[in-house]
């Protein structure tokens, strides 16, 4: 079966950095593909170096088979991308961005404008078209994007974090959105966040990318498995000791014991049946429970579990300091 | 076409900044105004202090001419000040242009005819109004003799007698090629490359560089759009400024259309170079410093205002290399001669010999990659 991506052995160096390091991984046709990490990653790096617009240092990427380096033009005409930035022209109407967008793939104007008319419908701006997208919310404007990135019916869908800065209900209507389209055409959706919920709900396989390199790769259910567990209570004791833990660990049903701090956390395979058990321990230990709460294992763990809970000292832009911040950044490495 | 696509998204763009087209009329044509209205003016009213130390015949004499010019042309006022120091300390603080000084065997020379002398002083940190007080005073001094000035003119004499080829053109209607070419500048630098740095300053140039479109349709769809724009700026600002000085096109149909292939073939060439300069730019500030050099280097050397003829060698070899000067030239040729394509043969060979240049370069420079 043929691969919608294809990437193999794929580096990326900036001076300072390695932004991707040798990163291998293939996406299905079909369905909606998530890449998570943290700031700083190396997500949005990965993503230019898939659509044509950065060069990998070394590696191979093919997208339907056509290399990202030697076929650009082929690459470009089977996928479409929403950027991460807001990247539609205020300027002009969602109409007029969509039909200047259509012709950019030298579309002609009856298919352009039937696709149009569809697309707008969708995504639920038909009766907003003819306004100037100035006018537009973000939700609305992220939404003309995602039309906008489908107006050629591309055979890959590029969203570079779709619901960044968007309230709860516009990341409903996106969602709605992504399955609506996802159930509708064959299309394959590469989706990177780090909202992690997007992800568990979107998405049939995920990788988890830190530090320029893939640390899990599997379907979000999985993901949740490899790391033991599916419920977690979290304890904070009246007293905790090294004995304390050695006791929680050897006790059968207790799949995993993190401690932090004056809490602990307890992976099981099922909370309710595991309560009384641990409840009925803590007596015979004689330590009180001062706060306890149960939560399903989520998408958000395994990503921790993974990648940590450090906060990433993300590269410092670079800039010229003779004529600061608007100097052209085009030189490798100046822009991560 | 794709190419036309880009153009396409350009001009619509444009259209949506109404304030924008107006001003790009507005600006050049208030400079014209403003322009023609601070050099042409005549000197008038210049303070000029006389001392006469004489008091003979011939001082009365020099004394009425000078009245005579202050009745008449209004190019001096004269005050009869008695204090030689005085009238020097004058001219100093600035009170007085200059100061004329009778001395006091004048009249005694003038009779017998042993070399009589004048003195004027003049204050020479304001050049063009010391050199006006030089001419006036230089030009009646022969007549300080002669009681009369004869009707008739000596017929053994050669008489020099200017004669003006085209009808008679002011300064501010001479300016008009200038404010052309002052619009058309404008024009390219805020459409064509200006407009892909407001994209990248946006972040919005990432859209259209994932899509099918070459380095080739990007600079060719941004250039059109901008040498269209400019095109319809500078012809209105051509009417704007037919109608404030009251000139008029001295040539015919052929003219024109000579005029407006140049006006949108200079624009061209001014495009394709800011684009190979501003090619790479992401931040409108640069565009400003950017623009406000080139501005003044092409401008003022162009002969828009003031003759190429009078600027230093230095000046006038990089003069024969900037297109404005050429553009000038060839609009003043059409506009004011009404000439034709012969006339503006070579600034057409220069100004399309520069543009192919120029817009080869623009889109080798040019980086697609983000």
């Amino acid at each position: 079966m043929a691969y919608a991506v294809e990437v193999k052995n794929i580096i990326k160096k900036f001076p300072s950095v390695v932004a991707v390091n040798d990163v291998t991984f293939t996406v299905d046709e079909g369905g909606i593909f998530g890449l998570l990490g943290p700031n700083g990653a190396g997500k949005t790096t990965l993503i230019r170096i898939l659509t044509c617009l950065m060069k990998p240092t070394s590696g191979e990427a093919k997208i339907r088979g056509f290399d990202v380096v030697k076929h650009p033009a082929r690459v470009r005409r089977n996928i479409g991308v929403v950027s991460q930035a807001m990247t539609s022209d205020l300027d002009l109407t969602a109409w007029e961005n969509l039909d200047i967008y259509g012709k950019y793939f030298d579309m002609p104007r009856k298919e352009r404008h039937e696709t149009m008319e569809y697309l707008l419908e969708t995504v639920g701006l038909k009766d907003r078209a003819r306004d100037l997208v100035a006018t537009y919310s973000g939700g609305m404007r992220r939404r003309l994007e995602i039309a906008r990135g489908l107006i050629h019916k591309p055979y890959l869908l590029f969203l570079d974090e779709p619901t960044i800065g968007l309230d709860p209900q516009s990341r409903l209507v996106i969602w709605e959105l992504l399955r609506k389209i996802r159930s509708e055409t064959k299309l394959t959706v590469f989706l990177t966040t780090h909202y992690m919920e997007e992800a568990d709900k979107l998405c049939e396989r995920v990788a988890i990318i830190d530090y320029g390199k893939i640390v899990a790769l599997d379907s979000p259910v999985e993901l949740k498995r490899s790391i033991g567990g599916f419920d977690i209570i979290e304890l904070s004791l009246s007293e905790l000791s090294p004995a304390i833990m050695e006791r929680l660990r050897s006790m059968k049903f207790i799949k995993n014991v993190t401690e932090k701090e004056s809490s602990v956390r307890i992976y099981v395979e099922d909370a309710a049946k595991a309560m009384p058990a641990l409840i009925e321990e803590f007596k015979r230990l004689n330590i009180a429970i001062l706060n306890l709460a149960v939560h399903e294992q989520s998408l958000e763990d395994v990503f921790i579990h993974y990648t940590g809970k450090s906060i990433r000292e993300e590269e410092a832009q670079k800039f010229n300091p003779f004529v600061g911040p608007g100097l052209p950044r085009q030189m490798p490495g100046m822009r991560v | 076409m794709r190419a036309l696509a880009v153009t396409e998204r350009d001009l619509r763009r444009f259209s949506r900044n109404p304030v924008l087209m107006i001003a790009s009329v507005f600006l050049p044509l208030v400079y014209l105004i403003i322009i023609g209205n601070s050099f042409q003016g005549e000197l008038k009213h210049l303070p000029l202090a006389v001392v006469d130390q004489d008091s003979g015949p011939y001082s009365r004499r020099v004394i009425e001419l000078l009245q005579a010019m202050q009745e008449g042309s209004r190019t001096i006022d004269i005050t009869m000040l008695s204090d030689q120091k005085q009238a020097f300390k004058l001219v100093k603080d600035g009170f007085y242009k200059g100061v004329l000084i009778i001395p006091p065997k004048f009249s005694e020379d003038t009779i017998k005819n042993v070399n009589p002398q004048i003195g004027l002083f003049v204050d020479n940190t304001d050049s063009i109004s010391a050199n006006g007080i030089v001419n006036i005073i230089s030009r009646s001094m022969p007549y300080v003799k002669t009681e009369y000035v004869s009707v008739r003119a000596d017929r053994a004499k050669a008489q020099f007698r200017p004669v003006e080829l085209f009808k008679k053109i002011d300064y501010d209607a001479s300016l008009v090629p200038g404010a052309i070419v002052m619009a058309i500048f404008m024009g390219t630098t805020f459409t064509g490359a200006f407009s892909l740095v407001m994209d990248k300053f946006l972040g919005i140039h990432e859209s259209y560089l994932s899509t099918p479109l070459t380095k080739m349709d990007i600079v060719i769809g941004t250039i059109i759009s901008g040498v269209l724009i400019t095109t319809i700026m500078s012809f209105l600002v051509l009417l704007g400024g037919l109608f404030i000085t009251g000139l008029k096109l001295a040539g015919g149909v052929s003219s024109f259309l000579l005029l407006i292939f140049t006006i949108s073939l200079t624009a061209l060439g001014l495009l394709s170079m800011i684009f190979i300069i501003l090619g790479r730019a992401d931040h409108p500030r640069i565009v400003g410093v950017v623009i406000g050099f080139l501005n003044v280097i092409f401008y003022f050397p162009s002969g828009a205002v003031y003759p190429v003829e009078s600027l230093p060698g230095w000046l006038r070899a990089f003069s024969a290399v900037n297109p404005e000067r050429y553009a000038v030239h060839a609009m003043k040729a059409l506009i004011l001669k009404g000439s034709g394509a012969a006339a503006i043969q070579n600034d057409i060979i220069f100004l399309a010999v520069f543009t192919a240049i120029m817009l080869f370069f623009a889109t080798i420079t040019f980086k697609r990659t983000m």
